[in-house]
């Protein structure tokens, strides 16, 4: 085992021979990290306390260094952060969480540590990421263990993240769980990132899972139509024993606010009981319709207004779209997903990505179109009552990558349960 | 008391020609169900904003950024309207250009082009003067057709940030003008006012009677920023979100409580302001009383406005007020800063600042012992300080708790300190915990140990403004962290004895001597005296 450390703009050294760390005060913007690797568990255990005794040790030595008069700091409160009398400056583990991320493919581990790089800042956790290898080679388990601290710039608090990147082959590679489970962090809550296409319902994921308290994954990335791993979804999330978070359902955040928003307006709320249809218009670039985005927005639609499927998805006649019903008992809502072909400026948008939402409302001869469409980098939400618009709002897309979702799992914890509702009906809606 | 107030059909007509489709219900709203699980379940209505002083410092640097900031983060409608009044002839496009030049300088993120766009589509202007009545039947005219045009459902906010002199003038006109009319065919009017409330208890009281002869209390906020303060507002949380602290938090456990307000900052160009004011008035009748009731305070029976509101209500009615001048003497302690040494760099005294009086009796600093009485805090002593030009700038809550009944440890090297549990305001918002510890080794030697919780090492994401959150709260209609007429005069019923028993002193013959600090310092000797004659001693910030 071997550890350096050094901050970012230093050099590194040797844990064996740490060379004496400089006595510095907290300055705003730095950032120090320190490294090891490791091949085994308790190795890896090993290296975090080391490293944990180098940051402790430098901060000591920062801490029970004369104290500068205060005029010595441009910003008064830097030097407001140093101790006074004396008193030891200690480097607080501040961690909140602890992030397992399982990334199978080369592709989706490179996508899933850039994510956890951003997330270092803003959420002071210990990241364990499992990179599975070939599993028919030879076991073996590569681990790279770094502590950064870094100090942020307005309010100088200091912050300092774990990441535990760990390669695994062969028979090693098929019990993940038992690599995570003894690096978890005692009585923080835990949350496992699945970075590809989850394989729910497999006893991979389930051992996992048993260690966790929240599944991250993402719907936008299910296999082939989306309607197996739906299914499961709603299986384990009827469970009830983990919380789920989808990454796919809160990119349909902003769909939902606009879409929602619209019915804010008092002329329009009472007309959410006289709706007819509702029509998804699904961006499809080549021969397969991946449905599990469109599906969970239909879901939440039917579950926010009472209804249950009466007819599942099935395809048109004399059209490539699906249609189904729902029931309230009283009256049926026609549902239609139609697949559409990927516009010029699709840019980065992934397969089953909703173009467009359009519902209708009214009673009698009373028309009311409500719809919320994509537009180059925002949505347009227009509502209009016979031909005249009485609403209309906008919201700007944000951009494509995972980070901001994760963090938005780690930060809002437990059970969803307008999520779970709505993958509930997503999954009786497509269910073939 | 409220004549004017039904007298207004004429202000709708405009609203009420609105063609098809046809006006929203007036009945009460409906539930939308597609809010459910949404950032915010209950968003607000769109409203006009009517910002009073609309060319004035607070617009620019707190009002403005904090809207469009809320704006971007998808808060407030898109319907959302801004109407400045104020006395300066601007057009709509002037009056954007200059608002966007502020809030490029002063939001907390960087303004958007696009999104300001959108924002600025809202913003219009109204030049005025605040006493002639003709200026108010043109706003009054402007706001129906902005809620036509804007679809702001005729719901007013209108926002005081002019000096406090003209608010009496503008809540008569605007009661004149029938704006304050709320229902029957209208949307909702509300009034914010921004501090001082008054400059002792009987200006408060007349305050309140003006405010009160035009708008209803529900209709009225005003606002103490020190409230929207992120770690303010989690005083409650901390209270009464945890369950391990209520069953100590009173004068069984308690031995006393500090509570610091220090600023190393100097009056900043608001010399003649601060001459009126002092620390008193400026800090002490407001954001301190204000932190010592919500540390004080009995559990709501409920989170809502009017539930808050009376607990803080009934720990400012139970402050001895007797101050007698030999109370005053004892309990106590005013100082001025003279010239010293700020953050490495010299810094003149009070006397000196502009527009000071060479011989200014004005209190930059107040220091006093404060009695609760009630069962709670009953002879549990509340010590308070604020003051500017002080060492350096933090705000903190200190509860001390009492010594263990038994000294099994004493007579080691080191006396063990009593518990404190330190509630930090600013900077490094935080909380933290002193405990004794053993210090390992074979001996029995134990030390204070400090464990200490900042926000910013735990959650990351940036807190909003006070003003924004503030805001927010005006336009969705929730007072709860909005000061009361009757907090208010109860507040001014604490200070305002005070204050006229050291005017009696400076004209006779009991006038401070003046300065008694030195910039920099942690006020004069005597504060410590006023602590330290109760075996008790400041803590060190």
């Amino acid at each position: 085992m071997r550890a350096a450390r050094g901050p970012d703009e230093g050099p590194t050294g040797d844990a064996t021979s740490p060379a004496q760390p400089p006595i510095r005060p907290a300055i705003p913007g730095t950032r120090q990290h320190w490294d090891a690797r490791a091949t085994s568990v308790p190795e890896i255990e090993a290296a975090l306390a080391k490293l944990w005794g180098l940051a402790a040790r430098e901060a000591e030595l920062a801490g029970t260094a004369p104290a500068p008069p205060s005029g010595t700091f441009a910003d008064p409160r830097v030097a407001a952060r140093l101790d006074q009398g004396g008193e030891v400056r200690i480097r607080a583990r501040t961690s909140v969480v602890t992030l397992v991320v399982v990334a199978t493919r080369p592709e989706t581990l490179e996508r899933a540590l850039d994510a956890v790089g951003e997330l270092a800042a803003r959420h002071p956790s210990r990241a364990i990421i499992l990179a599975p290898g070939d599993p028919d080679g030879p076991a073996r388990l590569d681990a790279r263990i770094s502590l950064e601290c870094s100090v942020r710039p307005l309010s100088l608090s200091e912050t300092c993240a774990e990441r535990i990147l760990v390669q695994a082959g062969g028979e090693t590679a098929q019990h993940l769980a038992a690599i995570a489970t003894p690096l978890l962090i005692h009585d923080l809550p835990v949350v496992l990132w699945w970075a590809d296409d989850p394989p729910l319902g497999s006893r991979q994921l389930r051992e996992l899972t048993e260690a966790c308290d929240e599944l991250l994954i993402d719907s936008g990335a299910f296999r082939d139509d989306g309607r197996e791993r739906l299914a499961a979804l709603a299986v384990l999330v009827a469970g009830g024993a983990l919380a789920v978070r989808d990454i796919g359902w809160m990119r349909l955040t902003l769909w939902r606010e606009l879409l929602g928003g619209l019915f804010d307006h008092p002329l329009l709320t009472p007309e959410l009981a006289s709706l007819r249809s509702v029509r998804l218009d699904v961006l499809r670039p080549g021969t397969t319709i991946r449905l599990s985005k469109a599906a969970c927005f239909a879901g939440w639609l039917a579950a926010a207004l009472h209804f249950d499927v009466a007819q599942p998805l099935g395809p048109k006649r004399s059209s490539e779209s699906l249609v189904g019903t729902w029931t309230d008992g009283r009256r049926e809502v026609r549902v239609e997903f139609r697949p559409v072909p990927a516009p010029a400026d699709a840019g980065a948008l992934a397969v089953g990505s909703l173009q467009r939402v359009e519902l209708e409302l009214g009673r009698g001869r009373r028309l009311i179109r409500a719809r919320v469409t994509r537009q180059a980098d925002h949505l347009l939400a227009t509502a209009d009552w016979d031909g005249a618009e009485v609403a209309r709002r906008a919201g700007r897309l944000e951009p494509f990558d995972e980070a901001p979702y994760v963090a938005e799992a780690l930060e809002r914890f437990g059970h969803d349960r307008i999520f779970e509702e709505s993958v509930a009906q997503a999954a009786r809606l497509v269910a073939g | 008391m409220r004549s004017r107030r039904h007298s207004r059909e004429r202000r709708s007509d405009v609203a009420r020609r609105a063609a098809a489709p046809p006006r929203a219900p007036a009945a009460r709203p409906q539930i939308n169900p597609l809010r459910a699980g949404l950032r915010l379940e209950k968003v607000p209505e769109p409203a006009c904003v009517v910002v009073f002083g609309a060319t004035g410092d607070l617009t620019h640097r707190k009002i403005l950024p904090a809207l469009y900031n809320l704006r971007r983060v998808g808060l407030l409608p898109a319907e959302t309207t801004i109407l400045g009044f104020a006395r300066r002839p601007l057009t709509d496009e002037q009056f954007r250009a200059d608002l966007k030049e502020a809030v490029a300088r002063f939001s907390r993120v960087p303004l958007q082009d696009a999104l300001w766009a959108d924002f600025a589509a809202g913003i219009f202007y109204q030049q005025g003067e605040f006493h002639d009545p003709d200026a108010y039947r043109r706003l009054s005219q402007r706001l129906d057709e902005l809620s036509v045009a804007r679809g702001t459902r005729d719901n007013r906010l209108f926002y005081l940030a002019t000096p406090p002199s003209l608010g009496p003038t503008i809540i008569d006109q605007l009661g004149r003008a029938s704006l304050d009319v709320e229902g029957r065919g209208h949307g909702w009017a509300r009034i914010v006012i921004e501090k001082p409330f008054g400059q002792d208890l009987e200006s408060a009281r007349q305050l309140n009677r003006d405010v009160q002869r035009v708008f209803r209390e529900s209709q009225v906020y005003r606002i103490d920023h020190y409230l929207g303060k992120e770690t303010v507002r989690n005083l409650l949380v901390f209270r009464f979100g945890n369950g391990i602290f209520e069953p100590i938090w009173n004068r069984r456990y308690v031995d006393h409580v500090q509570i610091t307000v220090a600023e190393s900052l100097g009056v900043e160009g608001r010399g003649a302001f601060y001459e009126e004011a002092g620390a008193t008035r400026d800090i002490l009748q407001n954001h301190m009383l204000q932190l010592l009731s919500l540390v004080a305070m009995e559990p709501p029976i409920a989170f809502a406005a009017d539930d808050l509101r009376n607990e803080k209500l009934r720990v400012l009615r139970a402050i001895d007020c007797d101050w007698t001048a030999e109370r005053l003497a004892r309990d106590v302690v005013r100082g001025q800063y003279g010239p010293g040494w700020v953050g490495g760099k010299p810094v003149p005294g009070y006397r000196e600042e502009p527009e000071v009086a060479p011989d200014s009796t004005t209190e930059t600093f107040v220091a006093l012992k404060v009695e609760i009485n009630n069962w709670r805090w009953a002879d549990v002593p509340f010590y308070l300080r604020t003051g500017k030009r002080l060492a350096k700038t933090a705000t903190e809550i200190s509860v001390q708790f009492k010594q263990p009944p038994l000294a099994l440890f004493r007579g080691l090297q080191a006396e063990p300190e009593p518990n404190l549990l330190a509630l930090r305001i600013q900077p490094d918002e935080g909380i933290l915990l002193r405990f004794v510890a053993k210090v390992p080794g074979l001996g029995l030697d134990v030390r204070s140990v400090n464990m200490d919780f900042t926000y910013g090492s735990s959650f990351v994401s940036d807190a909003p403004e006070a003003y924004e959150t503030l805001l927010l709260d005006v336009l969705l209609g929730d007072a709860s962290l909005f000061t009361r007429a009757d907090e208010v005069e109860a507040a001014w019923a604490v200070v305002t004895p005070i204050n006229e028993v050291w005017e009696a002193w400076d004209r006779g013959a009991h006038r401070p001597e003046f300065p008694n600090y030195a910039a920099g310092t942690w006020g004069p000797e005597e504060a410590d005296h006023l602590i330290e004659r109760d075996g008790r001693r400041w803590r060190r910030l």
